[in-house]
């Protein structure tokens, strides 16, 4: 049965936390230095021109006139024009080109994690105590250790400069143009879309490494929880009901052990999503590739507030909703959650 | 009976009381069984050693400083430059080993900071209860609704450009804290039923002394494996904000900056060690706090210590 009532719950929660995310994101940008209004004019504009544009923007309300109008804006997703990185364009607009491109990485790593990182933990618990197990194990954690902005370039070096398999940077070769097919602003999903195989080849191949260095620590965690999830599930005493009316290892494993072991990773899916996000950022760096993540970097160090704003709420609503559609999933599952 | 066989065999007892200690504890024993623990502790005693070595016989503004004419520029690593020099002819070795000596002071400065007040944040939280307890973990839970690294990111744009990396602490001292809070929170909850709590109460002992000497003492545990844990997310945290330009100023012998270096000039050109070098220190000092603290967590966790038949 569907949980109503905990779906119920879990949303009226989230609204006093969404209240707070957004308070924050508010006195953020109110505590840093400089002046949106000066920012926005020039250095060398007239005091006048400055001080309209300061009264354009509401900087002369109270503040509590500002945080309202906030408010409002950020429930009608509304944050305004960029200041100063793509002028006279809303930050919803350029959000919409920057974001997909964050979503396609995250959501190859993650993919990437996900088939790595069940198998590997399965097995590890499996063979608990074995070299298999110590090696992956050891191999987890370095996963976890090995910054994102260390692998990328090694990889790149390698795999660009030395074997000169694979492109260095970008989304796609610079001989295709991918806005005239441009549906959902994924660049492996349109070329698929518009049946352009070569594009579609040529995605996938910038795809790869990227999504390898941000892939590789969500594998470590998943095939960690994986692992502990799976030994705490073979001393459950159905395991040992199972194996004593005669049924082999391996079924009693995979059949009740594995689907059971599952749920708690469903969980660090979830935690992780934020790491992801995180790890976007460095990975747009390091290959250059032009996404939400590379835009909040210029976007803070320009002193673009309408973007840094949008930015940084979204990425906050995402992971907000990531979370809870993984306790919704993770109270389907284990309905004794709901109590 | 002589004096001096009298001298051995107390120091005797001295010797087999720390062994028995040890032994009595499940905690310790379990660790120090571990050896990938041990290896991990290896690590960080070797980084932290290269890291005093540095501090104590580099000077931090001659390996600062330009060596162009000095030195060949963009030497490939050889025996004399083993870790080879970078675009303004400086040798990466040194600046390297320094770079462990600011990973070491950073990291710590941001664990204990955000240690101190999220261990304070959260006892208070379970003791008071209340509107004491909701106030401060809803807050928590606002900080923790934001992506660790984009919240820092945003939190470093309040400081000003001046303070360096110590923005880049600030900022992930307020990132860190709700997790720590939220730890100790639980374990003192669990601490806090117990009976001697009351007992200590009903003896007249004050709310801070109860705190400090019967409930804290009971959650450091908890507290130590989430530190150790978190040390290496802060190394690296730390040096992505440099990588990303909001940490080290210019100039300054930090592996993020290096790295971002890498990335930006040396990626192109193939020049590999100036990423190789300094992101190996990184990833090995993070990897040695990993190490230790997985093994302290499973030493701390007794449905571990057994191992299925």
């Amino acid at each position: 049965m569907f949980p109503k009532r905990f779906v119920l719950k879990r949303l009226l929660l989230l609204v006093p936390v969404l209240i707070g995310v957004a308070t924050l994101v508010f006195s953020i940008l109110h505590l840093s230095p400089g002046d949106p209004a000066l920012t926005i004019a020039g250095e060398r504009a007239s005091q006048e021109f400055v001080e309209r544009i300061r009264a354009d923007l509401g900087l002369n309300d109270p503040i509590w006139v500002q945080y309202i109008d906030f408010l409002g804006n950020v429930v009608r997703f509304d944050f305004g024009e960029s200041y100063v990185i793509n002028r006279n364009t809303t930050v919803r607009e350029i959000m919409a080109n920057t974001l997909p491109v964050t979503l396609e990485l995250a959501l190859y790593g993650q993919l990437f994690g996900i088939l790595f990182g069940i198998p590997l933990g399965v097995l590890s618990a499996v063979k608990q105590d074995t070299l298999t197990d110590h090696g992956t194990r050891v191999g987890a954690l370095a996963g976890i250790s090995v910054p994102i902005f260390w692998s990328g370039p090694l990889l790149i070096l390698l795999f660009a400069q030395v074997l000169g398999v694979l492109p260095t940077s970008g989304r796609i070769s610079s001989t295709f143009s991918v806005s005239p097919i441009r549906v959902t602003g994924m660049v492996t999903i349109d070329t698929l879309l518009a049946g352009e195989w070569d594009m579609f080849k040529s995605a996938v191949r910038h795809m790869l490494l990227p999504s390898l260095v941000i892939g590789v620590y969500s594998m470590a965690l998943i095939s960690r929880m994986m692992r502990s999830s799976m030994l705490e599930v073979v001393r459950q005493d159905y395991m040992r009901t199972a194996r004593a009316k005669g049924q082999g290892a391996k079924i009693t494993v995979l059949k009740h052990g594995f689907r059971n072991a599952l749920i708690p990773v469903v969980t660090i899916i979830g935690i992780q999503f934020g790491g992801l996000l995180g790890g976007a950022v460095l990975t747009e760096t390091v290959f250059a590739i032009g996404g939400i993540g590379t835009l909040l970097v210029e976007a803070i160090e320009v002193g673009d507030y309408p973007i840094v704003q949008g930015t940084v709420l979204t990425f906050a609503f995402l992971f907000t909703l990531v979370n809870l559609v993984v306790d919704i999933t993770y109270s389907y599952l284990d309905p004794r959650i709901q109590q | 009976m002589s004096t001096e066989t009298l001298r051995d065999g107390e120091a005797e007892t001295a010797s087999r009381g720390l062994v028995d200690r040890i032994r009595a504890s499940p905690f310790l024993s379990q660790l120090l069984s571990n050896r990938l623990a041990l290896a991990g502790l290896a690590i960080i005693i070797a980084m932290l050693v290269i890291a005093v070595y540095a501090r104590l016989t580099l000077d931090l503004e001659v390996i600062s400083r330009s060596q162009l004419g000095t030195n060949p520029n963009r030497a490939a690593p050889s025996l004399e430059y083993p870790f080879g020099t970078d675009g303004q002819a400086r040798a990466l070795l040194p600046r390297v080993a320094y770079g462990a000596w600011y990973a070491m002071l950073f990291g710590t400065v941001t664990v204990g900071a955000s240690t101190v007040l999220g261990v304070g944040l959260g006892i208070v939280a379970a003791y008071y209860g209340d509107i004491t307890d909701n106030v401060i973990m809803r807050t928590m839970d606002v900080l923790l609704a934001f992506p660790s690294l984009l919240l820092a990111l945003a939190l470093v744009s309040i400081f000003p450009d001046e303070l360096g990396l110590w923005r880049a602490v600030a900022a992930l001292t307020l990132v860190y804290t709700p997790r720590f809070a939220r730890v100790v929170r639980g374990a003192a909850l669990t601490v806090l039923e117990n009976e001697y709590i009351d007992a200590t109460v009903a003896l007249g002992a004050t709310d801070p002394r109860v705190l400090v000497k019967h409930v804290l003492p009971n959650c450091l545990a908890p507290i130590t494996v989430q530190s150790t844990l978190n040390f290496g997310l802060a190394i690296i945290d730390l040096a992505a904000l440099s990588f990303l330009g909001f940490g080290a100023s210019a100039g300054t012998p930090s592996w993020g900056l290096m790295l971002s270096n890498g990335v930006s000039q040396g990626l192109l050109t193939g020049v590999w060690w100036w990423s190789f070098f300094p992101g190996l220190f990184l990833a090995l000092t993070v990897l040695g706090f990993n190490l230790l603290g997985d093994g302290m967590r499973d030493a701390l966790d007794p449905r571990m210590r057994e191992a299925v038949d």
